[in-house]
């Protein structure tokens, strides 16, 4: 080539910018489809936490509380992620913390105490469907979040 | 209910980051110099393949930040050879691939929050001995050590410890000591002091530069975690802490060294040939790039010294214009906002969100605002878009935890015995 | 991203992220299996801060965009890396032409107005091209260099510029007028002047000053002060009983330490009135007036001060013409009875005051107001892209003097013209005060004459100020000039 390329765009100008407007435009469907793969990423780590998780949710009565994050603290405090307002619970009484596929429960109270399935909890146990747990006068059943379980 | 694996575009993203790096190559051509720019054209759709496949190795629940990350890589890559005349710059190019592993890397390592948690002790010790390097190796209060072959700036991969450090499990946060009465969290006192003691290094070395980068991952390391078990949302306690905050950075301003001094207080249009030089040079070839720039390889910015580090903004605008280099900016920002869209499961990778969300853009504040004069000029860089092999690396640590953060796995190592250890016995 | 409220129905209920705790209703039967997602609370916190830090860094970033077009322009003119437009003047004629070489045409084209529009050379620093290198460089951030050439259309007349310019010959001076009703700057000339056409090859054979434009910088102004003078008297003392005050001139006087006051008349004048003084330009009078316990110091000082006049070293702020600083007035008032003191009230001694500031007070007298209206040079520009900003319309100057001792000295002036210059200035309303300035220039003692002075006329609302230096009589008068110059304004 015997024409350098500033020579070309200083003689069209709207060559040039046509050019880096045709690279831009490509990186902004980039840009876009990375934005569209990101929302179904969402959904997808979603349902990928429920199935990891077994669905597996707090019942208390008519509420119900869902475990979003690998771990969930309950108490009577207000940042607690399960806050239950009674005297006799903790400020931070219970940690429900995920690992292997299974929700386990850990005493962190001052020693207010923890049933499970009406056994003291001594440590920390595994937390399984069906199993209920008792904090002060509250009791919560651990549910499956489909729809068949929590109907019945 | 989709089977893991397969509920993502992966493939089609993938195939989109090579047209749009193919159409940036295709921009380029007309540059002349045919051999450089099919060696460029080469690296970089070999390094959209390689990726493309190291990803489906490694994992598939989560391909954003790494779709960016290989986008971003590539799209550097080509600029970085344009500036001033094609030429492949395959040190970035190098330094890029090895991010990208990087990256890999360091995703394994801290995908499972409850290891990267019980590993702190390693990570502690990292940074005290990345920190006796800084002060021992470096020389006369420099921050480079030199190998003779190769420069390292130890100080870049304290970054990535410090936001390890920074992260904090819930369990770790309820786990109290008690000394002469006094109670604590020692892993809070643990963050306290470090932060403490690489600002003193910071300080002592003259890299002021990094210094707001490490302030920032430590002001929200320490706000989630005082903030986690706090009543509520405390006035009192915001405003105290702002008041503080302040009262330092005035501190700061009234103290800082001579140099500084005069960085903060100089008209770079008045001294357009000494101190404001380089900000002259790359606010005027902003201006001169306009909305679509001067075309690949017609900027003249590349003869100022730092132009492809410290003056990368203003690069790209020259040669490609402000449209491209905002975009260009966005794409990294894509990266830390991937954690509002895929929200992290676990307390230590919200910190680790959290922590590199604050490096990022502290550091792209830094570098942008301080190029074109707005803030004092500092010599920092933005991730993956400025050349320099250890930030280049660090970065892609960080990118690493990020990605962790959208692909978790929770798993804690099992002991003689068959029973998991840690939270349950 | 936006995409955190986008959730799948069944977890909308327990989305709000400000309804504590995150329970939910029971799921409808029928749906699908319900995906407890709900990100507890301690975890939007880290949602909360990224979302804070990129929104600052966006608003942060839009700002930087604006900033970056808005002062491009800036950037190139002040890097000298972009082409410039026009200077125009009123009626369309070329005053500075950025887009070609200026050689191109014809010698002594510009050679009238050079010290004043100046050029992109940077020999000169106070002048319109200068202090308008933004408005005028032909740069937009949308189209680069390649617009449409930048304007800057003055309220000058090049005609008139050139006639008065050429009246003055060989002599040396400057001249400078506007309508003291609109504003409007109309001529301004200062010779010698550096042919901007020729460029600065022969920078060290041209005359010194003529990189400068003279008016806008102070000069001795010699009995054209006794002006201000008078005004600060009728302040102090009133119009009527000033007026009344006679004081006896033999040729010379002593004042109350001694020392001498000559009167240029060696016979002296006897005793005159006020008006009488100021005809005669009288110095015994008026240092006598100083002197007087009638007229405080401290008086002087202050109307001094409100005129702009920078006393005893007292800072005062310096007048700004579309960019271009001009020096304010200064002179020394310790004691009134003290010859220095009343030498200085006389025009001479370390007295200095710049062309366009006494012409901006011959606005003010003119218009009987005290206050002037502001002289303004440029009355549009139009950038590449054809964005005209216009001129603001007429602003005035504060208070400098009352309206009272405006009117009065109008009358003073118009009298004195009446007696004096019926010859020359006959076709006009007109007031006048004329000066000699004695000035020693590199041991070069040489008189420098001044008048100042207005026109009343509808057609010509004129203020100016002329200067010409080292006259000897029999040349060129400042009165001749003056005609010149208003019967070339009476025929725009």
């Amino acid at each position: 080539m015997d024409i350098t390329i500033t020579e070309w765009f200083t003689q069209y100008p709207a060559l040039r910018e046509g050019l880096t407007a045709f690279a831009v435009i490509f990186v902004d469907l980039c840009a876009l489809a990375i934005l569209l793969a990101a929302k179904r990423e969402r959904n997808h780590s979603d349902r990928h936490w429920a199935k990891e998780t077994h669905g597996l949710m707090l019942q208390s009565g008519e509420e119900y509380y869902p475990l979003g994050s690998a771990e969930i603290l309950i108490g009577r405090h207000p940042a607690a992620d399960i806050r239950l307002d009674d005297p006799e619970i903790s400020r931070f009484h219970a940690l429900l913390t995920f690992s292997n596929g299974q929700w386990h429960i850990e005493d962190v109270s001052s020693g207010n105490g923890i049933k499970v399935n009406g056994a003291c909890l001594t440590k920390s146990r595994v937390l399984r469907n069906q199993d209920v747990i008792a904090i002060g006068k509250r009791r919560m059943r651990v549910v499956r979040g489909d729809g068949k379980d929590v109907r019945s | 209910m989709k089977e893991s694996g397969k509920a993502l575009a992966h493939p089609l993203l993938m195939v989109l980051v090579l047209a749009a790096h193919a159409a940036m190559l295709l921009v380029i051509l007309p540059m002349g110099n045919f051999a450089e720019w099919v060696k460029l054209a080469c690296a970089v759709l070999t390094m959209d393949f390689i990726g493309s496949i190291v990803l489906q190795l490694v994992q598939r629940q989560a391909c954003t930040v790494d779709t960016v990350l290989l986008l971003v890589l590539g799209m550097s890559t080509i600029y970085q050879s344009c500036f001033g005349g094609l030429e492949f710059a395959w040190k970035h190019y190098l330094f890029g691939l090895i991010a990208f592993l990087a990256c890999q890397v360091s995703y394994l390592v801290v995908r499972n929050p409850y290891r990267a948690e019980r590993l702190k002790p390693l990570w502690y010790t990292l940074f005290g001995i990345l920190l006796l390097s800084i002060l021992l190796l470096t020389g006369s209060r420099g921050i480079w050590i030199d190998l003779g072959f190769i420069t390292i700036q130890p100080s870049e991969f304290v970054k990535p410890i410090f936001v390890l450090i920074c992260a904090s499990s819930m369990q770790t946060q309820l786990k109290k000591s008690s000394v002469l009465g006094i109670h604590f969290v020692p892993d809070n006192l643990g963050l306290i002091l470090c932060t403490v003691l690489i600002a003193a290094v910071q300080w002592w070395c003259r890299d002021l530069g990094s210094l707001p980068t490490f302030a920032a991952v430590a002001l929200v390391g320490l706000y989630l975690r005082f903030f986690y078990l706090r009543e509520k949302f405390s006035m009192r306690l915001v405003v105290f802490l702002g008041i503080c905050g302040i009262a330092a950075c005035i501190a700061a301003w009234k103290l800082a060294p001579a140099y500084v001094q005069e960085r903060l207080h100089s008209d770079i249009w008045s001294d357009m040939t000494g101190s404001g030089y380089q900000q002259v040079k790359g606010l005027v070839a902003i201006a001169e790039g306009g909305w679509f720039g001067k075309g690949a390889g017609a900027g003249s910015l590349h003869s100022v010294a730092a132009s492809n580090t410290d003056l990368i903004f203003a690069s790209i605008c020259e040669e490609w214009g402000l449209f491209s280099a905002v975009m260009a900016v966005i794409l990294v920002l894509f990266m830390p906002a991937a954690g509002l869209t895929v929200p992290p499961r676990s307390y230590y990778h919200a910190g680790l969100t959290v922590g590199v969300a604050a490096v990022f853009i502290v550091q792209m504040t830094l570098n942008i605002f301080g190029s074109c004069n707005l803030i004092p000029f500092t010599g920092v860089t933005v991730p993956f878009l400025s050349q320099g092999g250890s930030s280049m690396l660090s970065c892609g640590i960080l990118a690493g935890f990020l990605k962790a953060a959208q692909a978790p796995q929770f798993t804690i190592p099992v002991k003689k015995g068959g029973k998991p250890n840690g939270g349950a016995a | 991203m936006a995409e955190q409220r986008k959730r799948p129905a069944q977890a909308k209920s327990s989305a709000k992220a400000s309804t504590p705790p995150k329970t939910s209703r029971k799921p409808k039967a029928e749906s699908a299996p319900p995906l407890w997602i709900t990100a507890p609370r301690s975890m939007q916190r880290a949602y909360h801060v990224i979302s804070l830090l990129i929104a600052l860094f966006a608003i942060a970033l839009v700002y930087l965009a604006y900033t970056l077009i808005t002062e491009s322009r800036y950037y190139v003119a002040k890097a000298g890396k972009t082409t410039y437009g026009y200077v125009y003047d009123r009626k369309g004629d070329v005053l500075f032409d950025g887009t070609q070489p200026l050689d191109s045409y014809p010698a002594g084209q510009f050679a009238d107005i050079g010290s004043l529009i100046g050029d992109t050379s940077g020999q000169m620093t106070n002048t319109l091209v200068s202090t308008h290198l933004d408005d005028l460089a032909n740069y937009s951030f949308l189209y680069g260099n390649n617009g449409n050439p930048a304007e800057i259309r003055t309220t000058l007349s090049h005609a008139a510029n050139r006639k008065v310019f050429d009246a003055l010959g060989q002599k040396r001076g400057s001249v400078i007028a506007y309508n003291w009703k609109t504003g409007e700057l109309l001529v301004c000339v200062s010779k010698p002047c550096v042919d901007i056409a020729e460029g600065y090859a022969n920078l060290a054979q041209m005359p010194s000053g003529s990189l400068l434009c003279k008016p806008f910088y102070p000069i001795v102004p010699g009995s054209t002060q006794k002006v201000s003078t008078v005004l600060a008297a009728y302040e102090a003392i009133g119009v009527g009983t000033v007026n009344a005050t006679e004081y006896a001139c033999s040729g010379s006087w002593l004042n109350a330490k001694g020392q001498k006051i000559n009167c240029h008349e060696k016979s002296g004048h006897g005793r005159q009135t006020l008006a009488e003084a100021f005809e005669n330009s009288c110095n015994p009078y008026f240092a006598q007036l100083v002197q007087s316990d009638a007229l405080p110091l401290s008086r002087i000082v202050e109307t001094f001060t409100r005129m702009g006049y920078s006393v005893n070293g007292e800072a005062a702020a310096a007048y700004d013409l579309d960019g271009i600083r001009i020096a304010p007035a200064s002179l020394t008032l310790k004691d009134a009875d003290d010859f220095d003191t009343q030498w200085s009230c006389l025009g001479q001694g370390d007295t200095l005051i710049s062309p366009y500031q006494l012409m901006l007070w011959q606005g003010a007298i003119a218009n009987g107001s005290g206050k002037a209206v502001l002289p303004y040079l440029v009355s549009e520009t139009v950038d590449s892209q054809g964005n005209v900003t216009e001129a603001n319309g007429v602003q005035y100057t504060q208070q400098m003097f009352t309206a009272e001792a405006a009117q009065a000295v109008q009358k003073v002036m118009y009298d004195n013209a009446e007696a004096h210059y019926y010859v020359s200035l006959s076709d006009f309303t007109c007031g006048v005060k004329s000066g000699t300035a004695q000035v020693t220039d590199n041991g070069k003692a040489y008189e420098n004459s001044l008048l100042v002075g207005f026109c009343l006329d509808a057609q010509t609302p004129i203020a100016f100020c002329i200067v010409i230096e080292e006259r000897v009589s029999g040349e060129l008068s400042t009165a001749q000039l003056a005609k010149v110059l208003l019967n070339t304004l009476a025929e725009m």
